[in-house]
């Protein structure tokens, strides 16, 4: 047994990096299959027993055909609104709501909290149909924002901005009391300098999640000229009519601005988890 | 390949379904301004009327908008409305509109899904609207949408399609066996089978897939009683069919993995060589040439065995319709005659309507594989039945295939695993 600080032997390092690969193979091994899919010309085959991720004729065609078979592009812009709509609901209403639960004291404080974490317990299949028949009756049917607006604030974000809050030194809070700082004071020159890695980590979850959702934005939506991106790239996968290399042309189209966010906030977003590692 | 598309989430189905019951009643009901009592063909067709297919996009765009435009040019002052929607979460999203009174006053459905609609009372019985829709249609077509225990027609039957078999011509002549003489029973099959296991050293497989209802019902098994309350499919045939897939599976006749529900599926597995027989519909080698462009050559049609199973699309018209007139008229617009038969020449589907049925065009093949194979599939269509009750939605089938599954691998008897099936296929039918 190696003590701890040593650096581990060669043999024993070699079974680490090994074990690590596979795990990276296991995790990366469909996506790149799917980039593999998408760059095959129409001559290669898709299923085969001793698959080949290399195309033989490789070409980007299928992506130029993906944006002149489906209005792509205004399915990406819908996806983005939706996205936009959920992030800056949910930036703004679980930082709020968060900090109003965590800082201030105010009566029934502790049953909202109860409140909001028992919606946690109900899983989306259940309220789906409930949820639809309200958006109808809100007249929001087949827009973006009937979309977007059951997302805005996640409950589970909610409870993160809390656990953030709930982390910060409450001398701090304190101390700016006492300095005569309102609450508003507070919250954006004592709280919120202090949890932005917990709210790049909302930002990110709930931009990968409002831009993949499929089924609450199918189900609202009936004019396929407001479809999502997820919505709209079933058309690829039509009656009698499936190109699997188009199918992976489009997955890799909607793939792109998750890795762009993630690129840009991954910098607070590592800090943020260990935020709530350590101190939630 | 898929000639009806199932949604994968069943959990949702299910979940969607149960709030259906509940709002059905009380929501569905409140869209309606007035309900429109009987509805007859009486009223101008005018006016805006929707259309709901399914996946009809990109491919057949242009001919959908051709038969749409034909039905503003034959009724000056109607404006139709067509939405086309995406293949997955179909059926939640038909169930969504159903529950939110929001349903478009033509839907394309199959039959397994009406019948949760027919069920809660939302869809027209075109049978008393339109009365003289019947001369039109195939038996087989309208039977789909007559269910037992709801009195009417509540679809007018669009296209059909139906099951033949396809074999890699290739691996069967390596193999030993002639690719233009097929197995056509089980038994040859699975004699077959043994040949192709031995001579290629276990790697190929004939078989691929478990049995499902329609081989018990191929195989003379009643599934369903006649009044479709009751599944009886647990008969001393059925149990036969299982014992010889049980053996089959025990010899390594079948691939290991065919009993788990998410196995990638036979046509998958004939696609990529692995095994060297599957069925599918008449459509098969068109996709196929597009996915595996050098196995399409190869490939071998012959008509399936038994009774071909009968797929039905249909259009049907909800109740709360604000232009009953028009829907219906657009309805048997699209389904008519000549309105189907160009759509069967844009790929391999068959029309509904008896005048289609004498059309010479599909008797003929233009020599390649997939033309042999569309004329096969039509030939079979004459004695087509729809073998899988609509009754047996993806909960109810969920719970046969693991019985049958726990029977093919040997852990319970095939009497016991039937009975067991059809024990609680019965309680979910009573649910």
């Amino acid at each position: 047994m190696t003590t701890p600080g040593r650096a581990p032997r060669a043999g024993e390092r070699t079974v680490r990096y090994l074990l690590l690969l596979l795990v990276l193979l296991l995790t990366i091994g469909p996506f790149l299959w799917q980039l593999s899919t998408s760059l095959k010309g129409p001559d290669d085959d898709i299923w085969s027993r001793t698959p080949s991720f290399l195309p033989d004729a490789p070409t980007l065609a299928n992506y130029a055909q993906v944006a002149d078979t489906i209005p792509v592009w205004t399915y990406a812009a819908n996806s983005l609104v939706v996205a936009g709509i959920a992030v800056a609901g949910n930036a703004v209403g679980a930082t709020l709501a968060g900090f109003a639960l965590a800082r201030l004291r105010f009566r029934g404080a502790r049953l909202a909290f109860g409140l909001f974490a028992a919606t946690l317990v109900l899983p989306g299949e259940v309220t789906i149909v409930s949820q639809y028949v309200t958006v109808r009756s809100l007249g929001l049917t087949d827009t973006l924002l009937g979309v977007a607006l059951p997302g805005a604030i996640g409950m589970l974000n909610v409870l993160l901005m809390y656990t953030a809050f709930r982390a910060v030194p409450p001398e701090l809070d304190a101390a700016a009391l006492v300095d005569g700082a309102n609450a508003w004071q507070r919250l954006v020159h004592v709280g919120l300098p202090n949890v932005r890695g917990m709210l790049s980590v909302v930002v990110i979850f709930t931009f990968i999640a409002a831009w993949d959702d499929f089924l609450w934005p199918l189900i609202v939506l009936d004019d396929p000229g407001r479809y999502t991106l997820t919505v709209g790239l079933q058309y690829l996968d039509g009656t009698f009519s499936a190109n699997p290399r188009l199918i992976a042309a489009g997955t890799m189209i909607a793939f792109l601005p998750v890795v762009a966010v993630f690129a840009a906030l991954q910098r607070f977003f590592f800090k943020g988890v260990e935020e709530g590692a350590i101190k939630g | 390949m898929r000639h009806i598309r199932r949604s994968r989430p069943v959990r949702w189905t299910a979940a969607v379904l149960a709030a259906l019951t509940l709002a059905g009643c009380g929501l569905g009901g409140a869209e309606d301004s007035g309900t429109p009592g009987p509805v007859g063909t009486g009223g101008e067709v005018k006016g805006k009327v929707s259309l709901q297919t399914w996946a009809l996009k990109p491919k057949f765009t242009a001919y959908v908008e051709g038969v749409i435009a034909g039905f503003e040019k034959k009724h000056p002052g109607v404006e139709v409305e067509w939405l086309d929607q995406p293949g997955e979460g179909y059926s939640e999203k038909v169930l969504g509109q159903a529950a939110g009174g929001t349903l478009p006053d033509v839907v394309n459905l199959p039959p397994d899904f009406a019948l949760p609609l027919v069920k809660q009372n939302l869809l027209l019985d075109i049978g008393k609207s339109d009365p003289a829709a019947a001369a039109d249609y195939v038996k087989g077509g309208l039977d789909a949408y007559r269910f037992p225990g709801h009195d009417g027609t509540y679809g007018y039957p669009w296209y059909l399609n139906t099951d033949v078999n396809y074999w890699n011509g290739e691996l069967l002549t390596r193999f030993g066996l002639d690719p233009k003489k097929p197995p056509t029973t089980l038994d040859e099959l699975v004699r077959a089978a043994r040949t192709v296991k031995e001579k290629s050293g276990g790697r190929t497989y004939l078989m691929s897939r478990k049995p499902n209802l329609v081989d018990l019902a191929n195989a003379g098994v009643p599934v369903m009683s006649a009044d479709g309350r009751t599944f009886t499919f647990n008969t001393p045939e059925a149990a036969a069919v299982l014992d010889t897939y049980r053996a089959a599976f025990a010899e390594g006749l079948l691939p290991e993995d065919v009993l788990t529900e998410t196995y990638a599926g036979n046509t998958k597995l004939f696609a990529s060589g692995t095994a060297a027989w599957t069925t599918a519909g008449a459509n098969y080698i068109t996709s196929l040439a597009v996915d595996n462009p050098t196995l399409a050559p190869k490939v071998v049609s012959s008509p399936a065995m038994g009774t071909p199973p009968l797929y039905v699309q249909g259009l049907s018209v909800p109740k709360n319709t604000r232009n009953p007139a028009a829907a219906l008229a657009l309805a048997r617009w699209v389904t008519n005659a000549e309105n189907q038969a160009a759509f069967a020449r844009q790929t391999s589907i068959f029309p509904s309507t008896t005048a289609s049925a004498s059309d010479p065009f599909f008797g003929k093949s233009d020599g390649s594989n997939a033309g042999d194979a569309k004329v096969t599939a039509f030939r079979s269509l004459a004695s087509a039945r729809v073998l899988e009750p609509v009754q047996a939605n993806d909960a109810v089938k969920t719970l046969i295939n693991q019985q049958i599954a726990l029977a093919v691998s040997g852990q319970t008897s095939s009497k016991e695993a039937l009975d067991t099936a059809v024990a609680r296929a019965n309680q979910l039918l009573k649910d």
